[in-house]
């Protein structure tokens, strides 16, 4: 369990997160949502160790307990903007993380390989990332962070540059994925749908200073989801969002 | 979309070659003494008949040129790497630096001949006095581009400022490095015949300055000539080592950070 204990952020005086605690279970997909500005960057921002200068935070991190500094291989962080670096290949991006967590470049490789196919990446090991599509560039950014092994990813709004039908395919493709190697996943998004059709829970932020509104636990599979209830919890959470007058 | 390079240079090879039948037809038509302003067949004719001569000389600028400029290269990576890493020698050393380039440093060509002699080492230290600094702020800028969420990804997956800087930095900063060397490298060949100017045994620079002192203009343009293509040769050299090893950093980087 990844426990968040009293985190609060600030820029210079301003609050920009009021203290707040969370549990995060393993293999458990807690998507955080809330308008932009709010600091849901931040916190992911600061589990993995990459709080920008600017601001300060005070607060603990727990991984079963045991306090947990920043970077830390158990959570792999996955930045909003595309990273995959454009000078190497796909296979090359892919065991980036492996080969900085001190595997040689050959084992890292080795172990990066076998998941193309399952990541839909098969014949693109030796591409560089302009010669592929915004979706695939996303899958190979994934197969970067799942591949590191860790007990959490924490993803900051990973679908927010690509197109909605890419979008679409790829949440149900994140899931299956998730499904096959599960993970503790804590996904920063602004999108509605895209948190209710994920998520196991929902964390629902406020506006600037961050505070937590709603912890909402989506108990229903999420093949069992019907139109109406996800329909349902959006209308909730659109009503927690925009009552929210801070 | 890509045009034959035979077609990209065509304008270009017109126009030269417009310019220089112009220019022979005033020549010939006025009359011009050859004292003042030799044709350019009677440079043709110049730099064939000395072409041996020449050639020792142009030899010797070149390995001048080449001793500086690599040497130049080496500290100026150098320097910038100690930059980047120690913030408060950049933010000391880096203002100094840029104020050293409002010196004329060809200017210091006849000192340098004063404090150390007619040997290679006062060419040398000019070429690199002349070339460090593009190569230096080229450096320093590409380093400076490396969009944030690079830095992030790899700091949070453990790498330390070492990593973030082989892994992230250096290959950003490469185009803007061979952008730099470029400059550079056409400063370099005008350096080294400054430096020469100022007093030498051989080279392109006392040969230029012993033809004048002779009134053979068309000898001095002969120089002039070999200068350019020595300096194209190395620009030429400088493109190839570029294409032949990084067609991987040509990739745009198209990361809004």
């Amino acid at each position: 369990m990844l426990r968040i204990e009293y985190l609060s952020i600030r820029a210079g005086t301003h609050t920009l997160i009021e203290p707040v605690s969370l549990d995060l279970a393993d293999n458990e997909i807690t998507c955080l949502i809330g308008p932009s500005g709010c600091g849901k960057s931040s916190i992911i921002k600061w589990l993995a160790g990459v709080l920008p200068p600017e601001l300060s935070a005070t607060g603990t991190a727990r991984l079963d307990a045991a306090p947990l500094a920043a970077p830390n291989p158990a959570l792999a962080y996955q930045a909003q903007q595309d990273t995959l670096f454009p000078w190497l290949t796909i296979a090359e991006n892919a065991a980036l993380g492996l080969e900085i967590a001190g595997h040689s470049r050959r084992a890292a490789r080795a172990r990066v390989l076998p998941l193309f196919a399952p990541f839909g990446l098969s014949g693109h090991e030796a591409s560089f990332p302009d010669q592929l599509s915004g979706g695939m560039r996303q899958r190979a950014t994934f197969l970067r962070t799942m591949v590191q092994q860790s007990r959490f990813l924490l993803l900051d709004e990973p679908f927010s540059a690509l197109d909605a039908v890419t979008r679409l395919r790829m949440q149900d493709w994140l899931c299956t994925r998730l499904a096959e190697h599960p993970r503790g996943v804590l996904m920063v998004t602004h999108d509605l749908y895209e948190a209710t059709q994920m998520a196991d829970r929902l964390l629902v932020m406020s506006a600037r200073p961050g505070r937590m509104l709603d912890d909402i636990p989506l108990t229903t599979a999420r093949s069992a989801r019907t139109e109406a209830s996800l329909a349902e919890t959006r209308a909730l959470l659109k009503s927690l969002l925009l009552e929210d007058t801070t | 979309m890509s045009i034959p390079p035979i077609s990209r240079a065509l304008p270009s090879l017109c126009l030269a070659a417009a310019f220089l039948a112009a220019w022979q037809g005033y020549c010939t038509w006025a009359h011009v003494s050859p004292l003042i302003l030799p044709a350019p067949s009677d440079v043709a004719l110049g730099l064939w008949i000395n072409r041996a001569v020449l050639g020792s000389h142009a030899a010797a600028t070149l390995s001048v040129a080449a001793i500086g400029f690599t040497l130049s290269v080496c500290f100026a990576f150098t320097t910038s790497v100690m930059l980047h890493f120690v913030p408060w020698l950049r933010r000391g050393l880096f203002p100094l630096l840029v104020a050293s380039q409002t010196v004329p440093i060809v200017a210091l060509a006849p000192l340098m001949v004063l404090w150390f002699g007619f040997g290679l080492l006062p060419k040398v230290l000019l070429v690199i006095l002349v070339t460090f600094f593009p190569v230096l702020v080229s450096l320093l800028a590409g380093y400076a581009r490396v969009p944030q969420a690079y830095l992030d990804q790899l700091a949070s997956m453990g790498a330390g400022r070492g990593q973030l800087f082989r892994r992230a930095a250096l290959p950003i900063a490469r185009p803007h490095f061979f952008s730099g060397l470029r400059i550079s490298a056409t400063y370099a060949i005008v350096a080294t015949i400054f430096a020469e100017y100022a007093g030498a045994r051989q080279g392109l620079g006392i040969y230029i300055l012993t033809a004048k002192n002779n009134f053979r203009a068309d000898l001095v343009l002969a120089a002039v000539v070999l200068s350019a293509t020595l300096t194209l040769l190395l620009l030429g050299l400088l493109h190839m080592i570029d294409h032949a090893t990084g067609r991987r950093y040509r990739r745009a980087v198209d990361v809004a950070d």
